[in-house]
């Protein structure tokens, strides 16, 4: 697992993407001595913004202090009641706070429309139609992320960029990252395909246009490779094309 | 990607740092904190989870103008960092009970929090980000140089500023891009055009540097 310890340092900037943070906070969940370097790392990076003083608006202070007085406090368990509704990890009781707290933060992050993923590709015109459709894709990502059986897996794609995925075999579903990938160009979409022993069966297209987007993917029980081409918007009923990336699931 | 697209890139990191004579209340310089701010950071932050107003606003004073200076820097845009800090400090006051002591200190959960929220803010407003890199295109480019200068000058006089000295070139930029101009490791590769792996180390070697400078330690 060096690789995955590498990231140590892009982690602690804030430099990872949402889902390889979340599998590097699953990495952190398993390993003492990387939560301890993180913690100090991210102490370090920290300190880069004493050199960012910037005197702010004097309404700022009146608007800040104005809110936290409508504002509820969290109370400091709360980790732990989000914790109970999480499927049981096999490493025992005190990784699993950790795990959740992660994909939580992603998700919390979803949910005020503060994440690019889901509202870049969406380009939903009305608002609370994208908060609503987030929520609900935030929650699945989040069982997703936070599935004990989660793993990992990703790919180069032909001509630059990289999918990445995660997948839980207990939910049969998948979180699907296309992130610098060309665009497809006008009128083609990239496309999702579950390969195994028979047809490729479609999982889903990307919105057209796009080099870079993340799925939600179900039926993914018995996939030997996820595979993906550049097909016209909307999607074909079978590839067309040759595939441009193909992540095979390593079980 | 093409040499063309990195140079504009570059050039829309530059956009803002280049954007003439700042106003005196954004360029003054940043007090070394005194060594027992964090200290007393601490102790507020602590009387903050247990609903001590006026504990929070000695807080606010506190860290508010690097909220808001960092989220300025990574933002460029002073009316989306005056938002970004706003629900910064918000978050603060409503999350202080989480706060854990052991995992670090009270100003720099404050400062991850933010850095966090303005990455994701930058991130979230590429469209608006692209229109700016073009724009910012066609202003002519800037040397590279010159970029990571404007990003180690604001460390001015400050212990941080010689600690990033001690880096090598690619640690410097490395960490620089990632951090005040939000951009993943993976971009941050592409704008240097260094291979991944290699700017995954220099990422986690250039904090660990910075970190044994400091003198950061976390109780284990």
């Amino acid at each position: 697992m060096s690789d995955v310890h590498a990231l140590a340092g892009a982690y602690a900037l804030h430099a990872l993407s949402d889902i390889e943070r979340a599998a590097f906070a699953r990495h952190l969940a398993e390993c003492e001595s990387c939560a301890h370097e993180v913690a100090e790392l991210r102490e370090t990076a920290a300190r880069l913004a004493d050199g960012t003083w910037s005197v702010p608006p004097p309404r700022l202070r009146d608007n800040v202090l104005a809110e936290i007085r409508q504002t509820r406090q969290l109370p400091p368990a709360a980790s732990e009641r989000v914790a109970r509704g999480a499927a049981p990890a096999a490493g025992g009781r005190r990784r699993r706070p950790l795990v959740v707290a992660a994909a939580a933060a992603v998700v919390l992050a979803a949910g005020a429309g503060t994440v690019s993923y889901v509202a870049q590709e969406q380009r939903v015109r009305d608002e609370r139609a994208t908060v609503a459709a987030l929520r609900a894709e935030s929650a699945r990502v989040e069982a997703v992320l936070a599935a004990s059986d989660a793993r990992l897996h990703s790919a180069p794609v032909t001509g630059g960029g990289q999918i990445t995925m995660v997948l839980s075999e207990s939910l049969d579903g998948g979180v699907v990252m296309l992130s610098g990938a060309r665009p497809p160009g006008a009128g083609r979409a990239y496309q999702l395909w579950a390969v195994s022993s028979g047809a490729p069966d479609s999982r889903g297209v990307l919105p057209s246009g796009e080099g870079g987007a993340t799925r939600l993917i179900d039926r993914i029980r018995g996939m030997d490779t996820l595979g993906v081409t550049i097909e016209p918007s909307g999607g074909s009923a079978a590839p067309t094309e040759p595939l441009v990336a193909s992540v095979p699931v390593e079980s | 990607m093409g040499a063309q697209m990195i140079r504009e890139r570059l050039a829309f990191m530059s956009d803002g740092a280049n954007e003439g004579p700042r106003r005196a209340d954004h360029l003054s310089a940043a007090p070394a904190p005194p060594a027992d701010a964090t200290a007393e950071a601490n102790e507020l932050l602590r009387a903050v989870a247990r609903g001590d107003e006026a504990a929070f606003t000695r807080l606010y004073d506190l860290v508010a103008p690097r909220v808001y200076g960092l989220a300025r820097r990574v933002l460029r845009d002073p009316a989306q960092a005056e938002e970004v800090a706003q629900e910064v400090l918000v978050e603060v006051w409503r999350t202080a009970g989480r706060f854990d002591p052991a995992r670090g200190s009270a100003t720099a959960w404050v400062f991850t929090i933010a850095h966090r929220r303005a990455v994701d803010r930058v991130r979230s407003e590429q469209a608006g980000a692209e229109r700016a890199r073009r724009l910012a295109a066609t202003q002519g480019e800037t040397p590279y140089d010159e970029v990571v200068d404007q990003a180690t000058t604001r460390l001015e006089q400050q212990q941080v500023r010689r600690c990033v000295q001690t880096l090598t070139g690619l640690q410097r930029e490395a960490i620089t891009l990632a951090y005040y101009g939000g951009y993943t490791y993976r971009e941050v590769a592409e704008l240097l055009g260094t291979a991944l792996p290699t700017i995954k180390t220099r990422m986690r070697d250039g904090l660990i540097r910075l970190r044994d400078c400091l003198g950061v330690e976390v109780a284990a």
